[in-house]
C-alpha cells in the first residue's frame, strides 16, 4: 500500500519537475529580446524582464528536484566512491530525511503567510508595477515543497532489489 | 559561540569527504543542525531564521542570477552541437605549419569557449570529451594533452564574461557594500563590470603564456600524420563562432549590453545555428533541455544551501570573529590579502568556483576589504589564486576531474611535470598582479579614456536647471 503511494507520488513529482525543462527556452527569448526591445523599441523591455523574471523563479524551482532526481548536484566523492553500495544508499536516505526535510518543512512553515499574503493580492512586481510578483513568491514555496516530497520519498523508497 | 561558524566549516569539510552526500545537503544539515542547537542554547535568535524564506525569495528574483540557464544552456548547447569539434578543426589547419598545431588549437578552444564557461567542472567535461581522443590520434602524449585540458578548462575563471566572473561580482559588490558601511570610507562600490575589465589584462598576459607554453610543449610532439582538412562551411562556421564571440565580449566590457543579455544573446546565436545547419534535432534538444535543467538545479540548489549556510554562521557572529582576527593581522594590507588568498586556495582543494564564491567569499571577503580597500584588485586575485589551485595536482579540482574523465591512465609524475610550466606562468602572473596593483586598473582607465564625456555646465546653465525643476505644490493653509 505504502510503496503503491510512494511509487505514485514519485511519478507524479517526476512528471512536474520534468515538464519544468521547456521554460528554459522562453526565459532565454525573452532576455534576448529585452535588449532590442530596450535599444531598438524602446518599449515593453521591462515588461520582457518581468515576466522572465516569474518563469526564471519557476523554472529554477522546479530545477532543484530535477537535480536531485538525476542525481546530478555536485559532491566530493573522492573517498566515497570506495564505499560499497548499500552504504552509499544509506547515507543518501540519512542525508534526505536529516538534511533536506527539516530544512524544506521550515521553509513552508514559516514561508506561509508571508506567500499566502502576497497570492490572495495577486502581489504586482514593486518596481514596474508589472502583475505576476506572487509567482516568485509561490515559487519559492513550491522549490520547498517539491524538495520535501522529493527528500520524504527517497527516504521511505524500498531498498531496491539487487 | 562566535566560533561556532569554524566548527560548521570545519563539520561541512569532514561531512563532504567522508559521506560523499551531495555539498546542498551537506551545508543544509549542517546549518540546520548548528541553527538548533544555537537558538535551544540561546546562542541565536530565532527571528534571525525567518528571514530565510525572504532570503530564498531574494535569490530567485535577482536579475543576474538569470544568467545562471543561459550559461547552462550555452554550455549543454557546445557539448552536444558539433561546433567546439569544428573549432578545434579549424585551429589545427591554421596552425597548419607547426607541430604544436593540436595543443595549440585545444588551447585556442578553451580561449573561445571560456566566456561562456559555466564552471569548471563541465568545461572538464567538454572539452575531455572533444579533446582527448583527438589529441590522442594526433600522436600527442598523453600527459601533455591532458595538462592542456586542464589549463584550457579553466581559463574561462579568468576570462569576461563567464559565470564565474559574473557571479564573483555580485558576491564581490555585496562584500565591498558590507566592508564600506563598516569602514565608513567615502568610496564606488565595485560592481560586475569593474570586475570584467579589473580581470582583462592578468587574463590577456596569462592566456599569451598559455599559448607560447602550449607551442613550446607541442614543437616536442611526433609531427602530425595528415593535415587537417576543413570545407568552406565549416571555415565560416569557424569564423563566424569566432568573430560572434569577441562581439559579444567586447559588448559587454563596453558597456553596450548586460551580462544577462549577453549570455541570452549567445543562447539564441547557438540555437539558431544548431536548428540552421539541422544539427538540433528533437532528440538532442530534448536531451540539451534535461541537461540544462539537471545542472542549473544543482548550481541553484548550491546557492539555496550557501545562503541558509551564510546566515547561520552570521547569527553566531562568525564574521565579526573574522573581521577581528583579520584586523589585527600583523604586516599590512598585503600580509592580510596574502593570508585571505592562501585560504581561498586551501578550499579550491576540495570546493568547486560556486561553491567558494557562495560560501566562502561573503565571509572572507568583507573584513578582508576593510584591511585592503582596492576590491577591484583582490577580486582579481582571488580569480588568479583560484585558477592556480584548481591546476594543482593531484587534488586540484580540474586536474582531478580530468583524470576522472578519461585521463586516468596518466600516471601522476609526467603530468606534474606538463603542468609544472602552466603553473610556473599562473605564479608569474599572480606575483605580477600582487606586486602591481595598477594591473586591474588599466583597462577600465583605458576605456574610461576613450569614452567621450560632456563639458562641465556653467553657471549659467546649472542655474537654468535649477529654474527649470518643477517645484512642488505648496501645502494647502490649514482650515482656522
Amino acid at each position: 500500500m505504502m510503496v503503491a503511494w510512494l511509487d505514485r507520488a514519485d511519478r507524479a513529482v517526476g512528471a512536474a519537475v520534468a515538464a519544468g525543462r521547456w521554460l528554459a527556452l522562453p526565459v532565454s527569448v525573452l532576455l534576448f529580446a529585452q535588449w532590442p526591445l530596450r535599444d531598438l523599441v524602446h518599449a515593453y523591455s521591462t515588461d520582457a524582464n518581468d515576466l522572465a523574471q516569474w518563469l526564471f523563479a519557476l523554472y529554477v524551482s522546479l530545477a532543484l528536484t530535477y537535480a536531485t532526481r538525476m542525481r546530478s548536484h555536485l559532491a566530493a566523492d573522492v573517498l566515497a566512491r570506495r564505499y560499497p553500495a548499500s552504504a552509499r544508499e544509506c547515507l543518501a536516505r540519512l542525508g534526505a530525511i536529516l538534511c533536506i526535510a527539516p530544512w524544506a518543512l521550515f521553509i513552508l512553515v514559516v514561508g506561509t503567510s508571508e506567500v499566502w499574503q502576497s497570492l490572495r493580492g495577486l502581489e504586482h512586481f514593486p518596481e514596474t508595477l508589472s502583475p505576476g510578483y506572487f509567482l516568485v513568491k509561490v515559487s519559492a514555496w513550491l522549490l520547498a515543497l517539491l524538495a520535501l516530497a522529493q527528500a520524504l520519498i527517497d527516504a521511505l523508497r524500498p531498498r531496491r532489489e539487487r | 559561540m562566535e566560533s561556532a561558524g569554524f566548527y560548521m566549516l570545519g563539520c561541512v569539510g569532514l561531512l563532504l569527504i567522508g559521506t560523499g552526500l551531495p555539498a546542498y545537503a551537506v551545508l543544509i544539515g549542517v546549518a540546520t543542525l548548528f541553527a538548533a542547537l544555537g537558538v535551544a542554547a540561546g546562542a541565536m535568535p530565532f527571528n534571525l531564521l525567518t528571514a530565510l524564506p525572504s532570503r530564498l525569495i531574494g535569490l530567485l528574483e535577482n536579475d543576474l542570477l538569470q544568467a545562471l540557464p543561459l550559461y547552462v544552456l550555452m554550455g549543454a548547447l557546445l557539448n552536444r552541437l558539433p561546433l567546439a569539434d569544428i573549432l578545434f578543426r579549424a585551429g589545427n589547419a591554421a596552425f597548419a605549419r607547426t607541430r604544436a598545431a593540436p595543443l595549440l588549437s585545444a588551447m585556442g578552444l578553451g580561449a573561445m569557449l571560456a566566456p561562456m564557461n559555466g564552471s569548471v567542472g563541465a568545461s572538464v567535461a567538454t572539452l575531455s570529451r572533444i579533446l582527448q581522443p583527438r589529441l590522442r590520434s594526433h600522436g600527442v602524449a598523453a600527459a601533455d594533452g591532458l595538462a592542456v585540458v586542464c589549463v584550457a578548462s579553466t581559463l574561462g575563471v579568468v576570462v569576461p564574461p563567464s559565470l564565474v566572473l559574473i557571479l564573483l561580482g555580485d558576491a564581490m559588490l555585496r562584500a565591498h557594500t558590507e566592508a564600506v558601511n563598516a569602514t565608513h570610507v567615502a568610496v564606488r562600490i565595485i560592481n560586475t563590470q569593474d570586475v570584467f575589465r579589473g580581470a582583462l589584462v592578468p587574463a590577456g598576459i596569462f592566456l599569451l603564456l598559455a599559448f607560447v607554453l602550449a607551442w613550446w610543449i607541442g614543437r616536442r610532439e611526433p609531427p602530425t600524420p595528415a593535415r587537417e582538412r576543413l570545407g568552406w562551411g565549416h571555415r565560416l562556421v569557424a569564423l563566424g563562432t569566432a568573430g560572434f564571440i569577441l562581439l559579444l565580449l567586447a559588448a559587454v566590457v563596453l558597456g553596450y549590453v548586460y551580462a544577462v543579455e549577453a549570455a541570452a544573446a549567445g543562447a539564441m546565436a547557438l540555437l539558431l545555428a544548431g536548428l540552421a545547419t539541422r544539427t538540433l534535432t528533437a532528440e538532442i534538444m530534448r536531451e540539451v533541455l534535461r541537461d540544462t535543467m539537471a545542472v542549473t538545479g544543482a548550481l541553484f540548489a548550491l546557492l539555496v544551501a550557501a545562503t541558509t549556510f551564510t546566515l547561520v554562521v552570521r547569527g553566531f557572529g562568525t564574521d565579526r570573529l573574522l573581521a577581528e582576527f583579520m584586523a589585527v593581522l600583523p604586516g599590512g594590507p598585503d600580509v592580510a590579502v596574502a593570508v585571505g588568498l592562501l585560504a581561498l586556495g586551501l578550499c579550491a582543494f576540495v570546493l568547486d568556483a560556486f561553491e567558494i564564491i557562495f560560501v566562502v567569499i561573503p565571509l572572507l571577503m568583507p573584513p578582508l576589504l576593510m584591511r585592503a580597500p582596492d576590491a577591484v584588485w583582490v577580486a582579481v586575485l582571488a580569480l588568479l589564486a583560484l585558477q592556480a589551485s584548481f591546476l594543482i595536482p593531484p587534488i586540484g579540482y580540474a586536474v582531478m576531474m580530468a583524470r576522472s574523465l578519461g585521463g586516468e591512465g596518466v600516471a601522476l609524475p609526467p603530468l606534474v611535470r606538463a603542468l609544472l610550466p602552466f603553473l610556473g606562468a599562473q605564479v608569474l602572473v599572480l606575483g605580477l598582479t600582487l606586486a602591481l596593483p595598477a594591473l586591474t586598473h588599466v583597462a577600465a582607465a583605458k576605456l574610461e579614456s576613450e569614452t567621450p564625456t560632456k563639458p562641465p555646465l556653467s553657471d549659467e546653465e546649472v542655474r537654468k536647471a535649477l529654474q527649470s525643476i518643477p517645484l512642488p505644490p505648496l501645502p494647502e493653509e490649514p482650515p482656522k
